[in-house]
C-alpha cells in the first residue's frame, strides 16, 4: 500500500548568511488512516519538517512523495495546486481571515479550487461546521467566536477540499484542556474513521499520547520513532 | 471568474475594515478625476472652438498663383544629368494670375462636397475726407464666398450679398472706418497700382468684436470680383481660388493631391495654421502633464492604502498561500483593492467633474462687456480618458505593494507567528 506521505533523507539548509541546517536527513512514512505526532524541544525543527511535508518549503536534499508522487520536480504552481487539493493545514493560531464569517473562511479553499458550484460550496461549508459542532456559528466572524470555536473553524477550513493529508502545527497550543480534547477527538476521527493521514507537531503530551505513533526530533533529526 | 470573485470578496473585506484610509484614497482619486474633467474640458473645449474658428473663418484650401519652387531652366530639362550650372539668369516676368482657372475651379469642385469660388486679390489705396489708407482688396463672388467662410457673421451695417446689388460696393473693417471717419453709405476713392481709380461705396463693415466669426484684419476689404478685375485692369483673371470641403480634416491631403496635378500652391488651413497647431500640441502636452501629476498625487493615497493593507495582512497572505492560493492570486487580490478604489473614485470623480463643468458653463463671465460663455468639451472621450487614466494610476499604485505581497514567503511569516 502506498504511504500518504513518504520522506527520504529530507534535509533543509538555510543559506542566507552562514548556512544553518534546520532539518537533516529525515525519513518517515505516514499511512492513510494514521495519526502521527512529531514531538521534541522548541527549535528542534518540528515546524520546519512540517512545512517541508506540506510543500510550503523546498528541501535542500532528499525526496518527498505525496500519495506516491515525487514532489522534487514540481513547479511552484504544481506544489500550490497539490497543497490546495491534497493537504490541509491547521496552525497553533487559527489564522482565520478576520473580515470573513466562519462560513466564508471555510468556503475560501473550495472557491479557489472551483470544483463545486457556489451553492454546493456553501452547503459543504455548513455541513463541515455542523460536523464540528458549529452549526449555529456559521455567520459569525472570528472575533465573535471562542478560541476553541475558532480552531474548529480552522479545522473545517483545512478539510474543505477533502484533503487526504491533514497537518497540524501545535493545533492545541492555544486551547484549554476541554477544547484540546475536542480537537484530539476530531483528529482521531479524521484519521481512523475517514482514512486521512494526520501529522501533528506538538508539545502537548495529551495530543502525543492520542497519536498512533510518535516521532521524536532533536537538532533537526528524527531520533526516535515508535 | 470564480477566483476573481473570491479575491474581490477578500479585497472588499480588507477595504471595509480600513474605512478612513479607503475613503481618503477614494476621495483623492475623485478630486483628481474631477479636476481632470474640468481642466481638460476647458482646454480641449477652447482648443476645439479655436480650431473650429480657424476652419470656418477662411477657406479650407486657398489656391494661389504662385509655386513653391522657381520653375526649372529649360537647359536642365534638355540635358538631364549633364554638368550644367546656370548663374545670374534674369527671371522672365510672368503674367500673374491662375492660368486655365475655370478648369482648376472645376477640379476643385470635383472634390466630394466641395464649394469653390474664384477671387482676385490685390493692394489698393482708399481715400476719404483727405485721409488715405492701404487696403488688401479681395474681389469675390458674394454668393459663393458667404458659403465658404463665416465672414457674414462679422459684418455690421450690411450684408455680403449687398455687393451684388451695388457693383461699386466695398466692405472695410470697422476700426479702419472709425479711423477715417467713414460710415456705411459713404463713398471711398479707391485707386489701384495699375492707375485705375474708382469710387466705391461702403455697404457693410467687418467688426472685430463680433466674436461669431474670424476677423481678417483692419486692412482687409471685400468687393465684387468683376469690380476688382476692372480696378486691377485684369479682366477675366483670378489669382486665388477658395475651396471649402465637406471634411476639413482632409484639406491637407486634398491640397497635396491637387497641387501635384496643377503645380500651383494649394494651401490648406492646416498649412496656414501650422505654427498655431504646433503650439496647441505643446499646450496639450503641458495640460496632460499637469493633469497626470494631479492623478499621480491621487494615486499616492492608493499606494499608501494598499501598502498598509499588505503590511497588516501578512499573516492572511501566509495562510492563503498555505491554503493553496498562488502568489499571483495574492498579487491580484491587492491589485483589485487598488482597482476598486480607482473605480469608485472615478465614479465619484465623474460626478464631481460634471458639477465643476456645469459651474464653469454657467459662470457669469464677461469679456469687453459682453457675456462670455466658456467653450467646454463635455464629450464622452474626456470621461473615458479621465476614467482610464485614473484606473491606470490606481493599478500602478497598487501594483508596487501587490508585487511585494506576492513575493512574501509564507514560511517566514508562519515561523515568525509560531
Amino acid at each position: 500500500m502506498t504511504a500518504a506521505i513518504e520522506a527520504e533523507g529530507l534535509t533543509r539548509v538555510l543559506v542566507d548568511h552562514a548556512p544553518v541546517t534546520l532539518i537533516q536527513d529525515c525519513s518517515l512514512a505516514v499511512e492513510a488512516g494514521e495519526m502521527v505526532a512529531i514531538v521534541g524541544p522548541s527549535g528542534c525543527g518540528k515546524s520546519s519538517l512540517l512545512y517541508l511535508l506540506g510543500l510550503l518549503d523546498r528541501p535542500s536534499a532528499g525526496e518527498l512523495r505525496i500519495e506516491g508522487a515525487p514532489t522534487s520536480e514540481l513547479t511552484d504552481a504544481e506544489r500550490t495546486r497539490t497543497r490546495l487539493e491534497r493537504i490541509g493545514y491547521v496552525f497553533q493560531f487559527h489564522f482565520l481571515l478576520p473580515e470573513l464569517t466562519a462560513q466564508a473562511n471555510v468556503e475560501l479553499p473550495m472557491r479557489r479550487l472551483g470544483a463545486l458550484s457556489g451553492r454546493e460550496i456553501t452547503e459543504r461549508a455548513d455541513a463541515l461546521l455542523m460536523q464540528l459542532g458549529l452549526g449555529d456559528e456559521v455567520h459569525r466572524r472570528p472575533d465573535r467566536l471562542s478560541g476553541g470555536q475558532r480552531q474548529r473553524v480552522a479545522i473545517a477550513r483545512a478539510l474543505a477540499n477533502n484533503p487526504k493529508i491533514l497537518l497540524g502545527d501545535e493545533p492545541t497550543g492555544n486551547l484549554d484542556s476541554a477544547n484540546t480534547q475536542i480537537v484530539i477527538e476530531t483528529f482521531q476521527k479524521l484519521a481512523h474513521e475517514e482514512g486521512r493521514a494526520v501529522v501533528c507537531v506538538t508539545h502537548d503530551a495529551q495530543v502525543a499520547a492520542a497519536a498512533d505513533r510518535r516521532l521524536s526530533m532533536l537538532d533537526g533529526r528524527i531520533v526516535d520513532g515508535e | 471568474m470564480i477566483v476573481f470573485r473570491v479575491l474581490l470578496g477578500v479585497a472588499l473585506a480588507h477595504l471595509q475594515v480600513r474605512v478612513r484610509q479607503t475613503l481618503v484614497a477614494t476621495l483623492g482619486v475623485a478630486v483628481g478625476v474631477g479636476f481632470f474633467l474640468a481642466v481638460s474640458g476647458m482646454m480641449v473645449g477652447s482648443q476645439n472652438d479655436f480650431i473650429r474658428t480657424l476652419i470656418d473663418s477662411a477657406p479650407h484650401i486657398i489656391v494661389r498663383d504662385e509655386q513653391r519652387n522657381a520653375s526649372r531652366q529649360p537647359a536642365l530639362d534638355a540635358f538631364p544629368g549633364a554638368a550644367i550650372a546656370i548663374h545670374h539668369v534674369r527671371p522672365q516676368d510672368e503674367v500673374r494670375g491662375l492660368k486655365d482657372w475655370p478648369a482648376l475651379l472645376a477640379d476643385a469642385r470635383a472634390i466630394p462636397g466641395a464649394i469653390a469660388a474664384p477671387s482676385l486679390n490685390g493692394g489698393v489705396s482708399a481715400g476719404f475726407a483727405g485721409r488715405t489708407a492701404p487696403l488688401a482688396l479681395n474681389g469675390v463672388d458674394p454668393r459663393l464666398e458667404g458659403r465658404l467662410t463665416n465672414i457674414e457673421d462679422t459684418l455690421v451695417g450690411g450684408r455680403l450679398q449687398d455687393l451684388e446689388a451695388r457693383p461699386d460696393g466695398i466692405i472695410i473693417s470697422k476700426p479702419l472706418a472709425d479711423r477715417m471717419g467713414a460710415h456705411v453709405g459713404d463713398t471711398l476713392v479707391v485707386s489701384a497700382s495699375a492707375g485705375a481709380v474708382q469710387r466705391m461705396r461702403i455697404v457693410a463693415l467687418s467688426d472685430p468684436s463680433a466674436r461669431a466669426g474670424f476677423y481678417a484684419g483692419d486692412t482687409t476689404a471685400y468687393g465684387l470680383l468683376r469690380t476688382a478685375q476692372v480696378l486691377f485692369a485684369r479682366p477675366n483673371i483670378v489669382n486665388q481660388i477658395h475651396v471649402k470641403i465637406a471634411d476639413p480634416q482632409q484639406a491637407d491631403a486634398a491640397a497635396a493631391q491637387l497641387e501635384a496635378r496643377w503645380g500651383y500652391k494649394w494651401e490648406s488651413w492646416q498649412e496656414r495654421s501650422r505654427d498655431i497647431l504646433n503650439l496647441l500640441v505643446v499646450r496639450n502636452i503641458i495640460m496632460y502633464a499637469v493633469i497626470g501629476a494631479i492623478l499621480m498625487v491621487a494615486s499616492f493615497g492608493i499606494y499608501t492604502a494598499v501598502s498598509n493593507s499588505v503590511t497588516d495582512k501578512r499573516r492572511d497572505i501566509a495562510i492563503l498561500r498555505a491554503m493553496g492560493f498562488t502568489g499571483r492570486d495574492v498579487e491580484g487580490m491587492f491589485l483589485i483593492e487598488g482597482l476598486v478604489v480607482g473605480v469608485v473614485g472615478a465614479v465619484f470623480g465623474f460626478a464631481f467633474g460634471t458639477l465643476l463643468l456645469e459651474a464653469l458653463a454657467h459662470a457669469p463671465l464677461t469679456l469687453q462687456g459682453k457675456p462670455l460663455s466658456l467653450p467646454l468639451d463635455r464629450g464622452p472621450s474626456q470621461y473615458f480618458l479621465a476614467g482610464a487614466s485614473s484606473l491606470a494610476a490606481a493599478l500602478v499604485a497598487a501594483w508596487l505593494p501587490a508585487r511585494k505581497a506576492a513575493s512574501v514567503d509564507p514560511v517566514d511569516i508562519l515561523r515568525g507567528a509560531a
